[in-house]
């Protein structure tokens, strides 16, 4: 129980970090080529993470409830 | 969004009373209202989704490309980071609650739902600069100057934040309640669906930032 | 006097009283504040936020929020289920109830009511449409009727699917309730407000935009327009909330052994349905959104003098204004299909088709929206895919067409009068379907475009898809909901009225329109030569609407009498028939099994549903 906590509680602060790198990369390649296919993928990808960590997608089509 | 109202959390011993003989099983009710909540969320991947191609059908000038309006960089990545951090609580708020630790979850929701109103004023007061105000400090421009009548620029971009900041403000409001639900002792290890869909919504809000931030802020030719 | 306490302490009075309430402090607060700042006198800021907060304020009297408010002050909440104790029965129908059959009840009645509405608004300009020149109304008042027409029945016909949708489908799948039975009753409720803000749009100086609203039109026109975009709006909330209601009623709460090809094939067509409903009505809310705030706050979005652009107005609300007449007809045709095997004693012909073809309707309705646009000056490189694209949707269409008659190919058909609505629906929706090629290819469109020709083939498909289907389904299921027989001869007379009518209405307005009638005008030159048609078009229209109120008459007056129906008097195989009336309060107090496949009429030893024996109880 309390290493399975300890797991979740490490998973959101890589999600959080990950998502601090993605967002200052945005701002650089914003400021040096402001590509808008580059900044579109970041976001996918931001959101994908989000969606699939924060948001627990996968529990969709689990049958038991938590 | 009214759709994960439905499972009231209380004591599991009263799952069984005559009143609810039919209804269905709380698990059921759970996976219930997970896919409303998310067929709801895909509804309004749909608001938004119309509201980003208005964006880049208004803001496309003919000759030029994508065009953005001249806004605070530097307020736009503050708020951008406000946001994302009140997301991290929020799943440390719920993380703690599937495992029973409603002190952390309490907590963490109240934070969140702190930054997540720092973050509205960031937007109305700030960025709109409701109040008109001025200030410059540490070379950061903290008030914007677009108005609402500023052409398309001005039109899409308060009709986009302005629709993020309503369902920022209510996301801000129901982990509140989940706050205050919480405090009082009103969610389980076994039944705790309130926090769970508050969290999917707050999230949700969040992910919808993530692509209206480089559409207003970022992309296309600064005019 | 009982009766009357009731009736005055109804949710529907206690909510108009609240929307009363509500919108004039909005409107006292908006101006007091812009007084009090010294701003010049606009009344529709104050209007908007009036009309928001009389909708929170009918839905907070009315009591649609109580146990939501409860759950935010952290009180527990019980769904309370059955009659309130000490009233009668028919109370229920008045109040706020979470039971879906009373709920689909109350989308019935209003759906017919606002029909109603809808078709005397009709009758109306069509008398002064009798003769050339201007008889009974001016152009303003002209112009009002016919734009509040179109969103009335279209705010009809959103209730009578909500209708139909909720009533049928917990009892057809075998489920106990709508999986969401407070949303349920938010989404019927939600709509009455939309009604009373459509209809007050009328009487502050109406609009003049048709039920389009396009833009720049709709900036310049009266005030009414603000409030018919709201209630628009909220039409849209209701149909969002109900058909995520749906599906998760169906993807959870389906009886044991009802796989997903054995369910009803109208289950199908609402699934369909709701897959249109829940995604694309969200645009047409941004478009209607854009539109208030352009009027209201000053942002500038489609008006070209600012910069803006009227074209994505179009697109955005034609990209669920055109999807939306699937929503109306997709279940209209799945009352076809359903019934068509009931009185032909045979299996329906290629069910899995049928059930994919609904499908198969709402994926391509998603990519034809521009087809409404040829005229537009829109870019004229999507005009041939659009045109392709458009052609396409005959394809699932005919599909449906081809089973409907091999269905009753060599049949033992028996003629009814739910049977004569479902073949009356046919023959209509083939003419609106035939007449929509022509809409869809640019060069005819481009001559075709906003005449006559339109509103004769919007009104076929429309008849044919939701309005015949619609009648069909409520004498079919009269004796379920009453447990009544409706009067048969008056139900024939009924349909014997309408459907000539009906054939003259909608061919005469196609001619008129090849002639160089153009819709949405108050006058026309004699000239023209249309107007012996005009007249007919008229007559029939008012043969309609007599024929819809001897309707009405006979569902009330049979719901009334003393003389009780059998419980299966079709012989169907569905479900809901092999329980005798009243309907319990969760419908199947012993659970059904499914064991076979719904259509298979006429084969030997062949079984549907079974229902399990009732359970011994335990002890003595």
């Amino acid at each position: 129980m309390d290493e399975q906590k300890k797991a979740a509680f490490r998973q959101g602060n890589i999600v959080v970090l990950l998502l601090a790198v993605l967002t200052i990369a945005e701002f650089a390649i914003a400021i040096v080529n402001g590509s808008t296919v580059f900044l579109f993928i970041i976001a996918l990808i931001k959101a994908a993470v989000i969606v699939q960590v924060f948001m627990h997608v996968s529990r969709l089509w689990r049958e038991e409830s938590h | 969004m009214s759709a994960y109202t439905k499972a009231q959390p209380g004591s599991h011993h009263e799952a069984h009373d005559e009143d609810r003989a039919h209804e269905l099983p709380y698990a059921t009710q759970v996976r219930a209202n997970r896919l409303g909540l998310w067929l709801f969320f895909i509804s309004e991947f749909f608001l938004f989704g119309a509201l980003l191609i208005t964006r880049f059908y208004l803001w496309n000038v003919p000759g030029v490309g994508q065009t953005r309006p001249e806004l605070s960089q530097e307020l736009g990545l503050i708020t951008t980071s406000i946001l994302l951090l009140s997301s991290f609580f929020v799943y440390r708020g719920e993380t703690a609650m599937t495992f029973g630790d409603r002190k952390t979850f309490t907590q963490s929701y109240l934070l969140a739902a702190l930054l997540g109103l720092l973050f509205f004023v960031g937007v109305v007061v700030m960025e709109w600069n409701l109040f008109g105000l001025t200030l410059n400090m540490f070379g950061i421009e903290w008030f914007g100057h677009l108005k609402p009548s500023d052409g398309v620029h001005g039109g899409v971009f308060y009709m986009m934040t302005g629709m993020h900041a309503l369902h920022v403000i209510s996301g801000v409001g129901l982990l509140l309640i989940a706050w205050n639900r919480g405090r009082k002792g009103m969610y389980s290890v076994e039944r705790h669906w309130g926090v769970e869909g508050i969290a999917l919504y707050w999230h949700y809000v969040d992910v919808v930032w993530i692509f209206f931030y480089p559409a207003l802020y970022l992309i296309g030719k600064a005019v | 006097m009982r009766t009357l306490g009731i009736i005055i302490n109804s949710a529907y009075v206690r909510g108009l009283i609240g929307q009363a309430i509500f919108t004039f402090a909005g409107i006292g607060l908006v101006g007091g504040i812009r007084s009090a700042m010294g701003l010049e006198t606009n009344v529709e800021p104050g209007v908007v936020l009036g009309a928001i907060l009389g909708v929170i304020g009918f839905l907070l009297f009315a009591g649609v929020l109580t146990d939501w408010l409860k759950w935010i002050a952290g009180k527990k909440t019980p769904l309370r289920h059955g009659v309130p104790e000490g009233k009668p029965g028919w109370s229920r129908y008045l109040n706020v109830d979470v039971n879906h059959k009373v709920i689909g009840i109350q989308y019935g009645y209003t759906s017919i009511l606002v029909l109603l509405v809808g078709g005397i608004f009709a009758l109306v300009f069509r008398l002064e449409l009798a003769q050339p020149g201007i008889q009974l109304l001016d152009a303003k008042t002209y112009n009002t009727l016919f734009s509040a027409h179109g969103i009335v029945m279209i705010a009809s016909i959103l209730l009578g699917v909500g209708a139909m949708t909720n009533y049928l489908v917990p009892l057809m799948i075998g489920a106990s309730d709508m999986a969401f039975p407070r949303l349920n009753a938010f989404s019927y409720w939600v709509g009455i407000p939309a009604v009373v803000l459509i209809l007050s749009g009328m009487v502050v100086g109406g609009w003049d935009t048709g039920w389009v609203g396009y833009p720049p039109l709709s900036l310049r026109a009266p005030l009414g327009v603000v409030l018919f975009l709201m209630g628009f709006y909220l039409n849209g909330l209701s149909s969002i909330a109900s058909s995520i209601n749906l599906l998760v009623t169906v993807s959870f709460m389906r009886a044991k052994g009802m796989t997903p090809f054995r369910m009803p094939i109208f289950v199908w067509a609402a699934v369909a349905t709701s897959l249109i409903q829940f995604t694309a009505t969200q645009t047409v809310g941004v478009a209607l959104t854009l539109n208030v705030m352009e009027r209201v706050a000053g942002l500038t979005f489609f008006n070209p003098t600012n910069g803006g652009d009227p074209v994505l107005y179009q697109h955005l609300f034609w990209f669920y204004s055109h999807p939306v007449v699937y929503v109306f007809v997709l279940p209209g045709l799945g009352i076809i299909s359903e019934l068509l095997p009931v009185f032909s004693r045979k299996p329906l012909f290629g069910y899995k088709w049928i059930a994919l073809s609904s499908l198969g309707i709402a994926f391509v309705g998603f990519l034809v929206w521009a087809h409404h646009m040829f005229t537009s000056g829109m870019n004229d490189a999507l005009r041939i895919p659009f045109m392709m694209a458009t052609m396409f949707v005959a394809i699932p269409t005919g599909v449906k067409f081809f089973s409907w008659v091999a269905t009753m190919w060599e049949g033992k058909l028996s003629f009814e009068t739910p049977m004569l609505f479902v073949l009356g629906a046919i023959s209509v929706f083939l003419i609106g379907g035939v007449t929509g090629p022509i809409l869809g290819t640019i060069p005819t469109d481009l001559h075709l475009h906003d005449s006559y020709w339109v509103v004769g083939h919007f009104h076929a498909t429309m008849f044919g898809g939701f309005i015949f289907p619609f009648f069909a389904a409520i004498y079919y299921w009269f004796p379920k909901i009453t447990g009544r027989m409706y009067k048969e001869s008056l139900g024939k007379l009924h349909f014997w009225l309408m459907v000539p009518g009906f054939w003259i209405m909608s061919l005469g307005q196609m001619q008129i329109g090849l002639l160089g009638m153009r819709r949405r005008i108050v006058d026309y030159e004699a000239v023209l030569g249309v107007q012996g048609t005009q007249v007919l078009i008229t007559i029939a229209a008012l043969v309609i609407g007599w024929s819809v109120l001897i309707m009405v008459y006979n569902l009330v007056s049979s719901a009334r009498s003393k003389e009780m129906a059998v419980t299966n008097p079709w012989g169907s195989r569905s479900p809901e028939w092999q329980i005798p009336y009243p309907v319990p309060e969760f419908n199947y107090d012993v659970p059904f099994e499914v064991v076979g496949d719904p259509y298979d009429y006429g084969l030997d030893g062949s079984e549907y549903v079974h229902t399990q024996a009732a359970p011994v109880p335990s002890g003595d």
